[in-house]
């Protein structure tokens, strides 16, 4: 039986397609996947069935009935709960309240009668604390009860959200991202508690992750979302050996994929790696002929607020070196590039770069040192031309204004060069972005994830670009999410896990030895044999217990049989799942 | 015919000093993310510093254009100070706070600065204004006699407003400007001094609120009130610009000043025109508020 | 009733019990005074729900007691009806003003409806109040006079028994803010701080978004009301000047610098705002060591609270009662030696 049903939906945001014809069921029971590059639009359509944006076009049923007008508010109380990527925990309220409120406001309290403080309002604030406390305790959350929900680490932060989403009785819960920022252990637990909660809160999920070995784990069915499109769907073994999805994923292009889809752009960077004459040589030749170390960081520490997110970080970058730092999603790797670039101030250690010691120095201060980065989302200014970021480049940087050096690079800027940067393609931002270390030549150039949201052709031409920044005499520092073209064009390369660098090895090795990074980076390696066996075994139940019986199980059934059941299935190590449907079964057979 | 193009030009000008308050409100929200409320009483100070000089001291030997110029910079080169020294002292250290907050702190800069100038010039209504032309000298455009004074606003207007376009787009300054507008971090990370560009444009802004509050003397009985509650007329011609474009802004504050002014042809009221700047306010928020929950629409 | 609602009730007892005797024997100027103060502490506590609870910005809180106390006022002397009714009327008006002034806040928030309630506030300060049209619920240039009037039987009016209104709004200020702390506590209180820290979130876990943003308004504009309401039974007429569109201004800039979250600080603040000027303003001038003459007026006030706002902005965020607070429960941590817990990064 479909719970969810979504057909043909469509979201533009100004010019901007998120989402495109998309069409997706969801059975009840089932733990749906929903994978994709950043910016495919997943969050947009779990956006779209909590019921914060309206879509432009399509419907959305949820047990049969549309939820056309039904407003954010109404679809929790038919069911549907969801947590936030970027968390949105009510952060001056304890822990314990934010898993109260929605407990309270599904019952639709009444505010006088809790001014006053009657005895109904009593009732109903212990029941809700109750179950509010039972929550806590079976998410293992319970010393944390007490506690403001913005003072806790983002990880646990996370479960209190998972907490919250459960704490509505949901049908549905809407997962974004559980897993960011989670270890390849915790991601394994996290798979597993999971399952848990399916069994014992009985609910559907929708879960959207990078993790795939979370996602092949867990899942029962995956769609694969890429540019607002659904790209591909079928039960994990399925899309694990989809050629597209790998190539959406992992960014290699293949052979397939140029000949089926009819939107792969024309080349777009003119220069090929081995002749880029026309490359500006004015202060190649004196940074080039730089050696030695260029940044050297000792003991780092940073965070936000009450979070350090990274120690102990060590880190150094030679003259004209190429460096990738890789490692899973919040391992702390943005979080040194924006401490070294002056972003966030690191609360210990020191930077040093080129001699200066940069340890605290405002940002613009170290970019005039020749110190370039590229953050996240690329760090361009929506609103001025082209040319005019250009021309700021050199500004700044107190470079004499030759733009033809950019526009020989790329062509297409000067086709673009007077319309306004935020109106570019997602490449062709990129492109001014690196544009600018072509104009301005900084000794080092730090690039955070610079195929975030790219097609994979457009990426495999970036990276032809970091050899034509080698030659130019500009050491680059890579945070990069895909790993192979990564390490095909650094030298060396930093593995980052919790806040602090676990390895460090050339890239060759890397290359070679593939076991160290999977361990950090794509959880356990997605060609273990042994995950897809968890998989089939996660998704055994939900085949046994048909929508029928699920019915069943949903009606009210007194606390004590319950527990009585649920004990007997933890004794027995069964699920009470399926111990409910061998007795519903043996009540079958006396009748 | 002859009254509806009299109160055309009252309206214009008054809309030319709505569009220049706007305009430094805009460029203030824009380059530092906070609304200033304390813009109409920011102009107020400057133009009674510029009042006191210019009927406070004495001026023996003056030709009159040097007195009313010397006011007029004196005037100035408060408002420039005060920007100043308001980003140094405050506003410098508040960057990273939550927009409301900083909204919340130009609260009480406006109490401060209100109350500061009325211990000073005391709660008077002024009637004595500085004239930029002089205050007969009028001339006939089909029928229509218009003073000097009202076209000198809508020049000045016009003329600061093409002017600091051109200054943003033109010149490497202006670029900066436009950068940290768009994203202060960014554009830290592309070396450019962003406390400077803060205080410039606090500099700018105060200069500019000080141009409209000379501006407006000639048709207001003024009082360290009533230039300070300019700035909700000023919020809602920036309000029909989004707080973002500035050509839309002076457009805005045109239409309002006209929007303000013709009612009174039939009704006189104190409050009217305040009114329709409220009604104005309302129906363009509600037009662009965006579909949705604000907090994924930002 | 749960333990913690007995604790806050003989709390409040006990508040009213000291604050009804602090301006017994004093001069008729400071009975006055304490009695304004009462009036603008439900101005403060109107802001303590809608924005320290609610998060909705609000610089029209004067209005709304503006509002209720020409509506008193219209009751009273206008329609000749008792000073209960003209109580009710002028909350009531407050309230539907209330609900009118949140019904943009639906669609905006932050700075863009801070906007929107300041243009509201000036358009009754310079309109409303002032403009002929509305002589009916203004009274006219003179405003109302309000010089007999009872409660329950009781004679309350300003000339001979300022006192006995002044309990009478304190029993009711202070019974408010109980109610107002209860709340907090409640499972509705709870929504309005969820719609304060993430509107995204409350109303995907299944809170009414509309309901409570309109809820907030109008139960905040009722309490302004409140105080509003006997403005005239205080000071036996009404007139636009004490809820121009300063007022609200500073109520606001009070409220936040006393710390807009908390239920004690809308009383701090309350006398804050109706003490300190009139004491600057009667001891305020002299002579200072036989040599520098001052004189110390009203504006000297508004300069205080605007550069104190300034700065506390800048050094204590959650105000001063709320700097107060933290101090406290740190001392109190001390003193039982319960060690500080750490929270560790994961």
């Amino acid at each position: 039986m479909t719970m969810l049903r979504i057909r043909n939906l469509g979201v533009r945001f100004g010019g901007v397609v998120a989402l495109h014809g998309v069409s997706l069921d969801l059975n009840r029971g089932e733990i749906l996947g929903l994978i994709g590059p950043n910016g495919a639009g997943k969050t947009t359509l779990f956006n779209c069935i909590s019921g914060v944006i309206a879509p432009n076009e399509g419907t959305i049923h949820f047990e049969g009935r549309s939820l056309r007008f039904a407003p954010p508010h109404e679809r929790a109380r038919r069911g549907i709960a969801r947590t936030f990527q970027n968390l949105q925990l009510w952060g001056s309220m304890t822990v314990l309240e934010n898993l109260e409120l929605p407990i309270d406001a599904i019952a639709r309290r009444n505010t006088l009668s809790d001014a006053l403080g009657l005895p109904f309002s009593h009732y109903a604030e212990r029941a809700a604390s109750e179950r509010a406390r039972a929550i806590l305790h079976a998410l293992g959350l319970g010393r944390y009860r007490d506690r403001l929900a913005a003072d806790l680490p983002a990880g646990i932060q996370r479960r209190v959200e998972l907490g919250r989403a459960l704490a509505m009785r949901p049908k549905l819960v809407l997962l974004d991202e559980p897993a960011a920022g989670l270890d390849a252990g915790e991601t394994e637990q996290l798979a597993k508690l999971l399952h848990k909660v399916r069994e014992r809160f009985r609910v559907s999920m929708l879960l959207v992750d990078h993790d795939m070995s979370l996602v092949m784990r867990v899942c029962d069915y995956i769609y694969v979302l890429d540019f607002g499109k659904v790209l591909s769907r079928g039960e994990p073994p399925v899309v694990r050996n989809d050629q597209k999805v790998i190539a959406a994923y992992l960014g290699e292009p293949t052979p397939e994929l140029v000949e089926a889809s009819p939107t792969v752009p024309e080349p777009v960077i003119t220069t090929t790696i081995p002749d880029a004459p026309q490359l500006p040589r004015t202060d190649a030749v004196e940074v080039a002929g730089e050696t030695g170390t260029l940044l050297e960081v000792t003991g780092m520490a940073a965070g936000y607020a009450h979070l350090e997110v990274i120690r102990d970080i060590d880190l150094t970058v030679q003259a004209g070196e190429v460096v990738a730092c890789i490692g899973a999603n919040g391992a702390g790797k943005t979080t040194t590039l924006r401490a070294i670039s002056g972003v966030i101030r690191p609360r210990a250690g020191r930077v040093t770069f080129g001699g200066h010691d940069i340890t605290g120095a405002r940002p613009e201060h170290i970019a005039r040192l020749g110190l370039a980065h590229i953050p996240e989302g690329r760090g361009l200014f929506p609103r001025l031309s082209v040319e005019d970021t250009l021309r700021l480049a050199v500004d700044a940087a107190g470079k004499p204004e030759r733009l033809e050096a950019a526009y020989d690079v790329f062509p297409r800027l000067k086709q673009r060069c007077r319309q306004a940067v935020g109106t570019l393609s997602g490449g062709e931002q990129q492109m001014v972005a690196m544009a600018r270390a072509i104009l301005t030549q900084p000794r080092l150039l730090m690039i955070d994830e610079m195929s975030q949201g790219l097609a994979p052709t457009i990426v495999c031409q970036l990276f032809q670009m970091i050899d034509v920044f080698r030659q130019q005499g500009t050491a680059v520092l890579l945070v990069e999410q895909f790993v192979e073209s990564a390490l095909a064009v650094a030298d060396r390369a930093y593995i980052f896990e919790h806040g602090s660098i676990v390895h460090e090895a050339p890239a060759e090795e890397l290359r070679r030895d593939r076991g160290l990074i999977s361990g950090s980076y794509l959880g356990s390696a997605p060609d273990s044999t042994e995950a897809i066996e968890v998989a089939a075994n996660g998704n055994g139940h939900h085949r046994v217990l048909d929508p029928e019986l699920m019915e069943i199980l949903s009606m009210r059934v007194p606390a004590e049989v319950k527990r009585a059941l649920e004990e007997r299935a933890e004794r027995e190590g069964r699920s009470a799942g399926a111990l409910a449907l061998e007795l519903l079964e043996e009540v079958n057979h006396t009748q | 015919m002859t009254q509806f193009a009299a109160y055309t030009i009252i309206g214009l000008s008054l809309g030319g000093i709505f569009a220049l308050a706007a305009l430094g409100i805009v460029l203030i929200y824009r380059v530092t993310g906070v609304l200033n409320f304390a813009h109409g009483a920011m102009g107020m100070f400057s133009t009674f510093v510029a009042w006191q000089v210019f009927y406070g001291t004495p001026h023996t030997g003056m030709a009159p254009w040097m007195v009313t110029a010397e006011a007029i910079g004196a005037g100035l080169l408060f408002a420039v100070v005060l920007g100043l020294v308001l980003e140094l002292a405050v506003f410098r250290w508040v960057r990273n706070r939550p927009q409301i907050t900083k909204a919340v702190i130009t609260i009480g800069v406006l109490l401060a600065l209100q109350s500061a100038a009325s211990l000073i010039w005391k709660n008077n209504q002024y009637h004595l204004p500085i004239y930029l032309a002089p205050q007969t000298s009028t001339f006939k455009i089909a029928d229509v006699p218009i003073g000097a004074n009202y076209v000198v606003i809508v020049i000045v207007a016009l003329g600061l407003a093409f002017g600091l376009a051109a200054f943003l787009r033109g010149t490497a300054f202006g670029r900066a400007m436009r950068a940290v507008s768009d994203d202060p971090t960014a554009a830290s990370l592309w070396g450019v001094r962003v406390d400077m560009v803060g205080a410039v444009s606090w500099m700018l802004g105060s200069l500019i609120a000080a141009v409209a509050g000379i501006l407006i003397t000639p048709f207001i009985n003024f009082d360290t009130t009533s230039l300070t509650l300019l700035i909700v007329d000023s919020l809602a011609a920036a309000l029909i610009g989004g707080l973002v474009s500035l050509p839309m802004t002076v457009l805005g504050g045109f239409l309002l000043g006209l929007l303000e002014t013709y009612p009174t042809m039939w009704i006189q009221s104190l409050g009217l025109p305040r009114l329709i700047a409220l009604l104005v306010i309302l129906a363009v928020l509600i037009l662009r508020s965006p579909r949705g929950l604000p907090a994924v629409a930002k | 009733m749960m333990p913690g609602h007995i604790v806050r009730f003989a709390i409040a007892i006990v508040a009213f019990a000291i604050l009804a005797r602090l301006p017994v024997g004093l001069d008729p100027a400071f009975q006055f005074d304490a009695a304004l103060a009462v009036i603008w502490g439900f101005g403060i506590l109107s802001l303590v729900l809608l924005t320290g609870y609610a998060g909705q910005v609000s610089l029209c809180q004067a209005t709304f007691a503006g509002v209720a106390a020409y509506g008193a006022g219209m009751t009273v002397a206008g329609m000749h009806g008792g000073y209960l009714l003209g109580i009710i009327i002028g909350v009531l008006a407050a309230t539907v003003l209330g609900v009118i002034v949140g019904l943009p806040a639906l669609r905006l928030h932050g700075i863009t409806l801070a906007i929107v309630t300041l243009g509201i506030a000036l358009v009754f300060d310079k309109y409303v109040f002032q403009d002929h049209i509305f002589d009916w619920f203004t009274g006219g240039t003179g405003g109302w006079q309000v010089t007999q009037a009872s409660l329950f039987g009781i004679p309350v009016d300003s000339s001979k028994h300022l006192l006995t209104a002044y309990d009478v709004m304190l029993a009711l200020f202070c019974m408010v803010a109980v109610l107002m702390v209860n709340l907090h506590q409640s499972g509705a209180g709870r929504r309005f701080r969820a719609i304060r820290d993430s509107e995204l979130a409350a109303s995907t876990m299944g809170v009414n978004l509309a309901r409570y943003k309109l809820l907030a308004f109008a139960l905040s504009a009722s309490i302004a009301g409140m105080g509003g309401s006997f403005y005239p039974l205080i000071a036996g007429s009404v007139s636009p000047q004490p809820f121009w569109v300063f007022t609200s201004l500073q109520l606001a800039a009070i409220g936040v610098l006393m710390g807009v979250r908390y239920v004690p600080a809308a009383a701090l603040g309350g006398l804050f705002m109706a003490v300190v000027p009139d004491v600057l303003t009667r001891y305020g001038h002299g002579t200072f060591m036989n040599r520098f003459n001052y004189d110390i007026s009203y504006d000297w006030f508004q300069l205080a609270v605007g550069v104190l706002l300034v700065l506390q902005l800048i050094l204590l965020p959650d105000g001063v009662w709320g700097d107060i607070r933290a101090k406290a429960l740190r001392a109190w941590d001390v003193v039982r030696m319960k060690p500080r817990e750490e929270v560790r990064p994961a």
